[in-house]
Protein backbone atom coordinates (compact mmCIF):
# COMPACT_ATOMS: atom_id res chain seq x y z
CA UNK A 1 0.00 0.00 0.00
CA UNK A 2 1.06 3.84 -0.40
CA UNK A 3 2.37 5.08 2.96
CA UNK A 4 0.70 8.04 4.77
CA UNK A 5 3.39 10.16 3.90
CA UNK A 6 3.26 10.21 -0.07
CA UNK A 7 -0.09 11.77 0.72
CA UNK A 8 0.97 14.44 2.99
CA UNK A 9 3.78 15.06 0.85
CA UNK A 10 1.12 15.45 -2.37
CA UNK A 11 -0.91 17.83 -0.22
CA UNK A 12 1.75 19.70 1.02
CA UNK A 13 3.17 20.10 -3.33
CA UNK A 14 -0.55 21.28 -4.01
CA UNK A 15 -0.42 23.69 -0.99
CA UNK A 16 2.84 25.12 -2.01
CA UNK A 17 1.70 25.46 -5.68
CA UNK A 18 -1.25 27.37 -4.90
CA UNK A 19 0.68 29.56 -2.48
CA UNK A 20 2.15 30.44 -5.29
CA UNK A 21 -0.73 31.47 -7.18
CA UNK A 22 -2.41 33.46 -4.32
CA UNK A 23 1.01 35.52 -4.68
CA UNK A 24 1.91 36.04 -7.75
CA UNK A 25 -1.38 36.06 -9.76
CA UNK A 26 -2.98 39.45 -10.48
CA UNK A 27 -6.71 38.05 -12.30
CA UNK A 28 -9.04 37.59 -8.74
CA UNK A 29 -10.23 35.13 -10.75
CA UNK A 30 -6.63 33.70 -10.26
CA UNK A 31 -6.51 34.04 -6.79
CA UNK A 32 -9.89 32.20 -5.78
CA UNK A 33 -8.82 29.26 -8.15
CA UNK A 34 -5.45 29.07 -6.23
CA UNK A 35 -7.46 29.22 -2.53
CA UNK A 36 -9.59 26.27 -3.81
CA UNK A 37 -6.48 24.50 -4.39
CA UNK A 38 -4.88 25.59 -1.23
CA UNK A 39 -8.42 24.09 0.39
CA UNK A 40 -7.67 20.69 -1.51
CA UNK A 41 -4.31 20.02 0.02
CA UNK A 42 -6.36 20.63 3.26
CA UNK A 43 -8.90 18.45 2.46
CA UNK A 44 -5.94 15.37 1.52
CA UNK A 45 -4.50 15.77 4.95
CA UNK A 46 -7.24 15.74 6.56
CA UNK A 47 -8.90 12.25 4.52
CA UNK A 48 -4.99 10.97 5.09
CA UNK A 49 -5.38 11.21 8.99
CA UNK A 50 -8.84 9.89 8.78
CA UNK A 51 -7.46 6.59 7.53
CA UNK A 52 -4.00 6.03 8.81
CA UNK A 53 -4.83 7.13 12.29
CA UNK A 54 -7.75 6.43 14.85
CA UNK A 55 -10.48 8.61 14.62
CA UNK A 56 -13.90 8.74 16.34
CA UNK A 57 -17.00 7.73 13.76
CA UNK A 58 -15.67 8.88 10.69
CA UNK A 59 -14.03 12.95 12.15
CA UNK A 60 -11.48 13.47 9.38
CA UNK A 61 -14.48 12.61 6.61
CA UNK A 62 -16.84 14.90 8.28
CA UNK A 63 -14.50 17.99 8.72
CA UNK A 64 -13.42 17.39 4.37
CA UNK A 65 -17.35 17.17 4.44
CA UNK A 66 -17.21 20.85 6.09
CA UNK A 67 -14.20 22.13 4.11
CA UNK A 68 -15.84 21.65 0.35
CA UNK A 69 -18.95 23.39 1.53
CA UNK A 70 -17.54 26.31 2.80
CA UNK A 71 -15.51 25.97 0.06
CA UNK A 72 -18.32 26.25 -2.22
CA UNK A 73 -19.28 28.87 -0.31
CA UNK A 74 -16.18 31.22 -0.68
CA UNK A 75 -16.31 30.48 -4.32
CA UNK A 76 -19.97 31.90 -4.64
CA UNK A 77 -19.09 35.02 -2.22
CA UNK A 78 -15.82 35.26 -4.01
CA UNK A 79 -17.26 35.34 -7.97
CA UNK A 80 -20.16 37.52 -6.74
CA UNK A 81 -17.69 39.59 -5.64
CA UNK A 82 -15.46 39.74 -8.54
CA UNK A 83 -18.54 40.38 -10.99
CA UNK A 84 -20.12 43.08 -8.54
CA UNK A 85 -16.12 44.67 -9.19
CA UNK A 86 -15.64 44.29 -12.59
CA UNK A 87 -19.23 46.10 -12.97
CA UNK A 88 -17.96 49.19 -11.42
CA UNK A 89 -14.30 49.31 -12.29
CA UNK A 90 -14.22 47.17 -15.61
CA UNK A 91 -11.70 45.44 -14.51
CA UNK A 92 -10.62 42.90 -12.51
CA UNK A 93 -7.04 43.37 -11.98
CA UNK A 94 -6.38 43.10 -8.21
CA UNK A 95 -3.46 45.75 -9.02
CA UNK A 96 -5.92 47.70 -11.15
CA UNK A 97 -8.69 47.95 -8.27
CA UNK A 98 -8.39 51.24 -6.15
CA UNK A 99 -12.21 52.32 -5.56
CA UNK A 100 -11.39 52.08 -1.83
CA UNK A 101 -8.14 54.03 -2.41
CA UNK A 102 -8.41 57.89 -0.83
CA UNK B 1 -10.74 -7.96 -15.67
CA UNK B 2 -9.33 -11.10 -14.27
CA UNK B 3 -7.68 -11.79 -17.48
CA UNK B 4 -6.03 -8.50 -18.00
CA UNK B 5 -4.45 -8.87 -14.44
CA UNK B 6 -3.03 -12.40 -15.11
CA UNK B 7 -2.14 -11.36 -18.24
CA UNK B 8 0.34 -8.50 -16.25
CA UNK B 9 0.84 -11.42 -13.71
CA UNK B 10 2.48 -13.48 -15.93
CA UNK B 11 4.91 -10.25 -17.05
CA UNK B 12 5.84 -10.17 -13.35
CA UNK B 13 3.69 -7.33 -12.00
CA UNK B 14 1.59 -7.77 -9.22
CA UNK B 15 -1.61 -6.31 -8.51
CA UNK B 16 0.19 -4.21 -5.87
CA UNK B 17 3.06 -2.44 -8.30
CA UNK B 18 0.07 -1.64 -10.50
CA UNK B 19 -1.79 0.29 -7.60
CA UNK B 20 1.18 2.34 -7.03
CA UNK B 21 2.15 3.21 -10.35
CA UNK B 22 -1.13 4.18 -10.95
CA UNK B 23 -1.61 6.26 -7.89
CA UNK B 24 2.57 8.21 -8.54
CA UNK B 25 1.14 8.13 -12.12
CA UNK B 26 -1.89 10.52 -11.30
CA UNK B 27 -0.31 12.05 -8.48
CA UNK B 28 2.12 13.73 -10.55
CA UNK B 29 -0.40 14.44 -13.52
CA UNK B 30 -2.03 16.36 -10.57
CA UNK B 31 0.72 18.07 -9.63
CA UNK B 32 1.46 19.03 -13.22
CA UNK B 33 -2.09 20.32 -13.93
CA UNK B 34 -1.80 22.34 -10.82
CA UNK B 35 1.43 24.27 -11.84
CA UNK B 36 -0.27 24.51 -14.67
CA UNK B 37 -3.17 26.42 -13.13
CA UNK B 38 -0.94 29.00 -11.72
CA UNK B 39 1.34 29.72 -14.54
CA UNK B 40 -1.04 29.40 -17.59
CA UNK B 41 -1.16 32.79 -19.47
CA UNK B 42 -4.80 32.21 -20.66
CA UNK B 43 -6.98 32.18 -17.54
CA UNK B 44 -9.49 30.20 -19.36
CA UNK B 45 -6.72 27.15 -19.59
CA UNK B 46 -5.83 27.69 -16.26
CA UNK B 47 -9.55 26.59 -15.02
CA UNK B 48 -9.76 23.86 -16.88
CA UNK B 49 -6.33 22.54 -15.69
CA UNK B 50 -7.79 23.38 -12.09
CA UNK B 51 -11.05 20.46 -13.36
CA UNK B 52 -8.23 18.26 -13.88
CA UNK B 53 -6.44 18.95 -10.71
CA UNK B 54 -10.22 18.59 -8.35
CA UNK B 55 -10.75 15.15 -10.33
CA UNK B 56 -6.53 13.72 -9.38
CA UNK B 57 -7.42 14.42 -5.81
CA UNK B 58 -11.07 12.77 -5.87
CA UNK B 59 -8.76 10.10 -7.27
CA UNK B 60 -6.66 10.88 -3.83
CA UNK B 61 -9.78 9.92 -1.85
CA UNK B 62 -10.44 6.81 -3.51
CA UNK B 63 -7.20 5.53 -2.39
CA UNK B 64 -8.10 6.61 0.89
CA UNK B 65 -11.41 4.24 1.25
CA UNK B 66 -13.34 7.67 1.06
CA UNK B 67 -15.93 6.63 -2.11
CA UNK B 68 -18.35 9.25 -0.63
CA UNK B 69 -16.33 12.26 -0.85
CA UNK B 70 -14.62 11.89 -3.93
CA UNK B 71 -18.58 11.64 -5.35
CA UNK B 72 -18.81 14.74 -3.53
CA UNK B 73 -15.73 15.95 -4.59
CA UNK B 74 -16.42 15.49 -8.67
CA UNK B 75 -20.19 16.67 -7.58
CA UNK B 76 -19.69 19.95 -5.83
CA UNK B 77 -16.17 20.90 -7.31
CA UNK B 78 -16.28 19.40 -10.69
CA UNK B 79 -20.11 20.02 -11.20
CA UNK B 80 -20.67 23.36 -9.36
CA UNK B 81 -17.61 25.12 -8.46
CA UNK B 82 -15.88 24.97 -12.09
CA UNK B 83 -18.88 26.18 -13.94
CA UNK B 84 -19.42 29.09 -11.77
CA UNK B 85 -15.75 29.98 -12.68
CA UNK B 86 -16.11 29.41 -16.28
CA UNK B 87 -19.63 31.43 -16.29
CA UNK B 88 -17.35 34.32 -14.28
CA UNK B 89 -14.55 34.06 -16.37
CA UNK B 90 -17.13 34.33 -19.48
CA UNK B 91 -18.52 37.54 -18.17
CA UNK B 92 -15.56 39.09 -17.07
CA UNK B 93 -12.47 38.81 -18.32
CA UNK B 94 -11.37 38.81 -21.86
CA UNK B 95 -10.77 35.65 -22.93
CA UNK B 96 -8.40 35.80 -25.95
CA UNK B 97 -6.40 38.41 -23.95
CA UNK B 98 -3.40 36.26 -22.58
CA UNK B 99 -1.97 37.28 -19.13
CA UNK B 100 1.46 37.22 -19.80
CA UNK B 101 3.36 35.85 -16.35
CA UNK B 102 6.91 37.67 -16.77
CA UNK B 103 9.63 36.87 -14.39
CA UNK B 104 9.83 40.20 -12.07
CA UNK B 105 11.81 40.23 -8.48
CA UNK B 106 7.85 39.64 -7.25
CA UNK B 107 7.45 36.65 -8.82
CA UNK B 108 10.99 35.35 -7.95
CA UNK B 109 10.33 36.07 -4.12
CA UNK B 110 7.41 34.36 -4.19
CA UNK B 111 8.75 31.54 -5.49
CA UNK B 112 11.11 31.49 -3.38
CA UNK B 113 8.58 32.05 -0.67
CA UNK B 114 6.25 28.87 -1.99
CA UNK B 115 9.66 26.79 -2.19
CA UNK B 116 10.68 27.37 1.21
CA UNK B 117 7.09 26.38 2.32
CA UNK B 118 7.43 23.02 0.90
CA UNK B 119 10.55 22.19 1.92
CA UNK B 120 10.20 22.80 5.92
CA UNK B 121 7.05 20.59 5.19
CA UNK B 122 8.18 17.92 3.57
CA UNK B 123 11.02 18.18 6.10
CA UNK B 124 8.70 18.00 8.83
CA UNK B 125 6.66 15.33 7.66
CA UNK B 126 10.08 12.99 7.15
CA UNK B 127 11.13 14.02 10.57
CA UNK B 128 7.97 13.85 12.90
CA UNK B 129 7.66 10.65 15.07
CA UNK B 130 3.89 10.10 13.76
CA UNK B 131 1.81 7.96 15.62
CA UNK B 132 1.58 4.28 13.99
CA UNK B 133 -0.76 3.51 11.27
CA UNK B 134 -3.58 1.48 11.69
CA UNK B 135 -3.00 -1.12 9.32
CA UNK B 136 -6.49 -3.06 9.38
CA UNK B 137 -8.75 0.16 9.48
CA UNK B 138 -11.89 -0.88 8.23
CA UNK B 139 -13.66 2.18 6.37
CA UNK B 140 -16.36 4.42 7.52
CA UNK B 141 -19.61 3.17 5.63
CA UNK B 142 -22.10 5.77 4.14
CA UNK B 143 -25.11 4.63 6.72
CA UNK B 144 -22.07 5.06 9.41
CA UNK B 145 -21.01 8.90 8.01
CA UNK B 146 -24.78 9.93 7.60
CA UNK B 147 -25.60 9.12 11.71
CA UNK B 148 -22.94 10.58 12.83
CA UNK B 149 -23.37 13.95 10.81
CA UNK B 150 -27.21 13.64 12.52
CA UNK B 151 -26.52 12.82 15.93
CA UNK B 152 -22.59 14.29 17.17
CA UNK B 153 -22.12 16.57 14.47
CA UNK B 154 -25.66 17.64 14.19
CA UNK B 155 -25.50 21.47 15.09
CA UNK B 156 -22.25 22.09 12.85
CA UNK B 157 -24.47 20.56 9.95
CA UNK B 158 -27.32 22.81 10.80
CA UNK B 159 -24.91 26.11 11.10
CA UNK B 160 -23.31 24.91 7.90
CA UNK B 161 -26.92 24.89 5.98
CA UNK B 162 -27.48 28.36 7.28
CA UNK B 163 -24.12 29.81 6.12
CA UNK B 164 -25.37 28.18 2.71
CA UNK B 165 -28.42 29.96 2.55
CA UNK B 166 -26.93 33.10 4.00
CA UNK B 167 -24.19 32.62 1.31
CA UNK B 168 -27.16 32.27 -1.19
CA UNK B 169 -29.13 35.42 -0.47
CA UNK B 170 -25.73 38.01 0.08
CA UNK B 171 -24.33 36.35 -3.77
CA UNK B 172 -27.98 37.75 -4.91
CA UNK B 173 -27.44 41.02 -3.13
CA UNK B 174 -24.19 41.73 -4.27
CA UNK B 175 -24.39 40.00 -7.88
CA UNK B 176 -27.78 42.02 -8.58
CA UNK B 177 -27.59 45.14 -10.77
CA UNK B 178 -28.95 48.21 -9.11
CA UNK B 179 -32.20 49.87 -10.75
CA UNK B 180 -31.29 53.85 -11.70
Amino acid sequence: MIPQNHFLILSAILFAIGIFGVLTRKNAIGILMSIELILNAANINLITFNKFQKTPDGLGQIFALFVIAIAAVSAVIGLALVISIYRNAKTILVTKINLMKW
Amino acid sequence: MSGLIHLLNSHGLTEDTIIKATFYGIAGLTVLFAFFVVIARNIFHSALSLAVVLIGVACAYLYLDTEFLATVQVLVYVGAIMTLFIFTIMLTADVHKKMSLKINPRVLLSAYAAALILIILIKIINAGPWLPEVKDAVPLDLAQLGRSLMTNYGLPFEVISLLSLAALVGAIVIGKTEKK
